[in-house]
């Protein structure tokens, strides 16, 4: 297991209850991994605030948020079985704000059609991660904190084990395992205005790619709407959707609540793609407030009501901007947030297209589409943390241990010492702003081929200039050797997503392109991958899965002025793309 | 610091820059001896310590080792010694220190690893003794547990695992008697347990044994420098000495305490605005089925409300998978920790299939 996240714990649970050997290996402390950021909530139908909802309603705001280049079938298990897993959580100790009667409160959320994201206040990652650790070390699961993995093992087409270091004294270490699951986030960190931390490098996918995994959706990568703007040194930092949601109105520079306009039906609490480019436009219109962004205003709301539902926010906003949230609005700019894209999985078990390799989490792609709805992020970790865990439970009983090759071992040692020894020049933190500066500009919230193409050829250049990284020091906790191999990692998803993105001309989603303004119906038909082909990033199509009649029924019956027709009955055949 | 020209702060675009900031960071690991090291940081408006030690760490020291990871005081990973003072470096504004030198050190308490880190792993080792949420095991799923109930327990909850307050206490940092008490956080995690209503275990013993709960001499240091504002002393470590001293020095008062009423006669919370489908809270009605805290936290089946606020209640007895009411008796509210509503709606645990309700409770029941 490779993460300690939500997904990554909730899979070592179920993977320990299947009587299989586990351990999970994180980078950072147990518990201090990303889920840990996630404020707003946990979406699941309980219907416990809106009796009308269910797991069909939850399904077609999925998929309709996604645009429809969804896996159905993970849209349909995530919707169907979210809410038995935030019953589960209750179980090992976790307490969500509750209704006067005692069930699970829930609250509105951007383009879920029923108040549906059950929370603790504004900290419900906290609370999920601190209950999946007290029951990891209830069942004593092994965990080895700060440590890196930066190679698959493979024993012929098998993933047999993993190698990396032990970031406290930089001793290298090898894993022998039957299986390993991906549970290891996003990408976010690839550019300058993000809400991810130093750990959303992509590693875990760059890991599969060079092993050999598919990676899906690559080009999707979500702009949450509200990062705070103000002062410079918190830039990018998230204001959670839940101030949308509790009732927080958005203003341009000139005070005009202008999401009336851009989706007057569900307002400030549309699809995160359509606010954030709403807010982009105000902006280029010369109507964003003083330092280029929008205003979010909560005052209305009194200010017992901030204190007990958005306390996290009070107190950041407070602190590091100066900025009293119950008499002031809060200057908010879109910042990137979360990473649709990931390895390409099995819906029902996790399963990659390589043997022994899962994926589950933000690492895996496929349930959120072109746009992930707010909430629907814990609710993966949690659905597909626990398949992929009882799928490998079974698989370990199906096969043996692998042999480790050691020539892998000792290319992945060169790679990782090379920094050390090299007489390059290069800052690896330098080189790591560039990248991301060159993603912000090139490969941002507004696309077009232009600027992809030169965002394309910037990265190559740093990819040939990473081989000069030196970094000083010893191999005892170094950051600055960590980040030159997290580096890597990067370039190569940075290269999917902007190889993939000039590919789809059409917008889509997350997807934005200035020169292809419309969706195209036949490209809404395909999946863009990035595959492994002898070290160089190419790229494939493959067809959406279909979804079967009495799923795509639920389209037909209810349309909805955003959503497109279904997959058509005749999907492409797979192409290649030129890259 | 107001001025805007470009400078290459670590996140974000860049500020102004006015005087310089001159941080003074511990440099140094286990096998030598360390010292300070100066360092000068362009000044950035809205600058933390977090950034200002990342520009160095980007500028001039590429191996210094701190740890960080939210960056907006969620996670608690970049505990550190500033000025003196335990804190989280992203928290800290630089400008709070005006003009003065930033000393920046690892927390003391812990084996020094390397720079600003610090060996916490006896933190995690102290987590794995404390005896984890243990439920009823028939408890029906989803858990029903009313507002009033829950909400003294999230402020435990809000912890971040910063370990700043193990940090500041006088019992692990000055005596370095990690031996003999676990330290605010996992009094605060005791705490949290020991609360939760559905949680069946107790820790009594284990407080008055190795956590040693009667180490803390409440200086309270703890809970001023607890970047969630958890009362740690007020709210959990004297609730928790309390518990433990009737516990076990004095169980008469232990039973007093069970039998003491509470919050008797609840009203009923009005139903906060546009919650459709949420009906009013009932307290009690004629036919629920409840949960006591008392008699082996049996369930129960409400027979008769009493005008005093007390409940008549039935308690159920198994045997094997037959169920058995006894009673009547009486009860106070207070002795309730769940309501599950009225009987017809609820399966208490999978394995009960028969039902036999004694012929004289059942007339009542139709009366």
């Amino acid at each position: 297991m490779i993460g300690a996240g939500g997904a990554g714990l909730r899979a070592a649970i179920e993977a320990s209850a299947a009587g299989a050997q586990v351990a999970v290996v994180c980078k950072s402390l147990l518990g201090k991994a990303h889920t840990v950021m996630a404020e707003g909530g946990i979406a699941a139908a309980l219907g416990n605030v809106d009796p009308d909802d269910n797991w069909q309603v939850h399904f077609q705001d999925t998929m309709r948020g996604g645009q429809l280049i969804n896996n159905w079938r993970m849209a349909e298990l995530h919707a169907r079985e979210s809410p038995d897993r935030v019953y589960e959580l209750e179980t090992y100790g976790a307490i969500f704000d509750r209704t006067p009667d005692g069930r699970i409160l829930q609250r509105a959320f951007g383009a879920h059609t029923f108040r549906r994201l059950c929370h603790v206040g504004d900290r419900t990652g906290l609370e999920m991660i601190r209950s999946l650790q007290d029951r990891i070390v209830q069942l004593g699961i092994e965990v080895h904190m700060e440590v890196t993995l930066t190679r698959l093992l493979k024993d012929g087409d098998r993933v047999v084990g993993a190698f990396g270091y032990n970031r406290v004294d930089g001793r290298f270490v090898a894993f022998r395992s039957k299986a390993v699951i991906m549970a290891t986030g996003g990408w976010g960190r690839i550019y300058k205005v993000t809400s991810n931390s130093w750990e959303g490098t992509g590693d875990g996918v760059g890991m599969g790619f060079d092993a050999g995994a598919e990676v899906l959706d690559p080009e999707m990568v979500q702009f949450h709407p509200t990062g705070m703007v103000w002062p410079p040194g918190v830039r990018g930092i998230l204001v959670t959707e839940a101030v949308r949601g509790e009732g927080g109105y958005l203003t341009n520079g000139e005070g005009k609540r202008f999401m009336l306009e851009y989706d007057p039906k569900k307002k400030e609490l549309s699809s995160r793609d359509i606010v954030a480019r709403a807010i982009y436009k105000e902006v280029q219109a010369g109507r964003g407030t003083e330092h280029g962004g929008a205003n979010l205003d909560v005052t209305h709301l009194g200010a017992e009501k901030i204190k007990k539902k958005l306390p996290s926010m009070y107190e950041q906003f407070l602190k590091l901007a100066d900025v009293d949230i119950t008499k002031q609005p809060m200057e908010i700019a879109p910042t990137i947030h979360y990473a649709m894209g990931g390895l390409r999985v099995e819906a029902e078990t996790g399963a990659t297209t390589i043997a022994g390799l899962y994926a589950a989490g933000e690492a895996a792609a496929g349930l959120h589409g072109a746009n992930r709805l707010g909430g629907n992020s814990l609710s993966d970790l949690l659905v597909f943390g626990r398949r992929a865990g009882a799928a490998v439970g079974v698989y370990v009983r199906e096969v043996g241990l692998g042999k480790i090759d050691e020539r892998q071992v000792s290319d992945e040692q060169q790679i990782l010492l090379l920094p050390l020894r090299a007489d390059g020049k290069e800052n690896t933190y330098l080189l790591q702003q560039q990248l991301q500066a060159a993603m912000q500009d090139g490969a941002g919230l507004a696309r077009e081929e232009k600027s992809l193409k030169t965002c394309l050829d910037r990265i190559l250049e740093l990819r040939q200039r990473a081989a000069r990284i030196h970094v000083p020091g010893s191999r005892k906790y170094n950051p600055g050797w960590h980040t030159a191999r997290d580096l890597r990692f990067m370039l190569t998803i940075a290269e999917a997503i902007v190889r993939a993105a000039i590919e789809r001309r059409e917008s889509r989603g997350a997807h934005w392109r200035l020169d292809y303004l419309e969706k195209d119906p036949a490209l809404g038909r395909v999946n863009f991958i990035a595959y492994n082909e002898g070290g160089q990033v190419k790229l494939k199509t493959r067809p959406v899965p279909e979804m079967p009649p009495e799923l795509a029924r639920l389209f037909a019956e209810t349309p909805s002025p955003s959503a497109s027709p279904p997959p058509a009955a005749s999907p492409p055949k797979p192409q290649q793309v030129r890259t | 610091m107001s001025s805007k020209s470009p400078s290459p702060s670590v996140r974000g675009q860049g500020g102004g820059s006015g005087a310089p900031i001159v941080l003074q960071i511990f440099r140094g690991d286990a096998d030598a001896a360390g010292g300070e090291e100066r360092f000068e940081v362009p000044a950035v408006e809205g600058m933390v310590v977090l950034d200002a030690v990342h520009y160095v760490q980007a500028n001039f020291a590429n191996d210094l080792a701190c740890r960080w990871n939210c960056k907006a005081a969620k996670c608690g990973s970049c505990s550190a010694e500033i000025n003196g003072r335990p804190r989280l470096m992203c928290k800290t504004r630089v400008d709070e220190f005006g003009d003065r030198e930033i000393h920046v050190g690892p927390m003391k308490t812990f084996p020094l690893i390397k720079d600003l880190v610090t060996d916490v792993s006896w933190n995690y080792e102290v987590n794995k003794q404390i005896p984890g949420f243990a439920p009823a095991a028939n408890e029906p799923v989803p858990y029903r547990m009313l507002p009033e109930d829950t909400e003294r327990v999230y402020e435990y909850r809000k912890c971040i695992e910063c370990f700043l307050c193990q940090d500041v206490c006088h019992v692990l940092r000055n005596h370095d008697d990690k031996s003999a008490y676990y330290g605010p956080r996992y009094m605060v995690r005791i705490a949290a347990l020991e609360m939760h209503p559905l949680d069946t275990q107790k820790r009594t013993g284990l407080l008055h044994g190795k956590a040693g709960v009667g180490m803390c001499n409440i200086t309270k240091c703890c809970q001023e420098v607890c970047p969630e504002h958890i009362k740690i002393t007020d709210n959990a470590i004297i609730p928790l000495k309390e518990r433990m001293a009737t516990d076990v020095y004095d169980p008469v008062a232990r039973i007093a305490r069970k039998l003491r009423p509470g919050r008797a006669g609840q009203p009923s919370a009005a139903s906060p605005d546009g919650l459709a489908g949420v009906t009013p809270a009932q307290r009690f009605a004629v036919k629920d089925v409840v949960r006591l805290k008392t008699r082996g936290r049996r369930f129960a089946r409400v027979g008769r409300l009493l005008p005093n606020g007390k409940l008549e209640v039935w308690i159920l007895h198994m045997n094997g998978q037959v169920q058995h009411w006894a009673g009547p008796k009486i009860v106070h509210a207070s002795d309730v920790t769940n309501n599950y509503g009225p009987l017809d709606e609820v399966g208490i645990g999978s394995k009960l299939v028969e039902q036999y309700i004694t012929e004289d409770h059942a007339a009542e029941q139709h009366n």
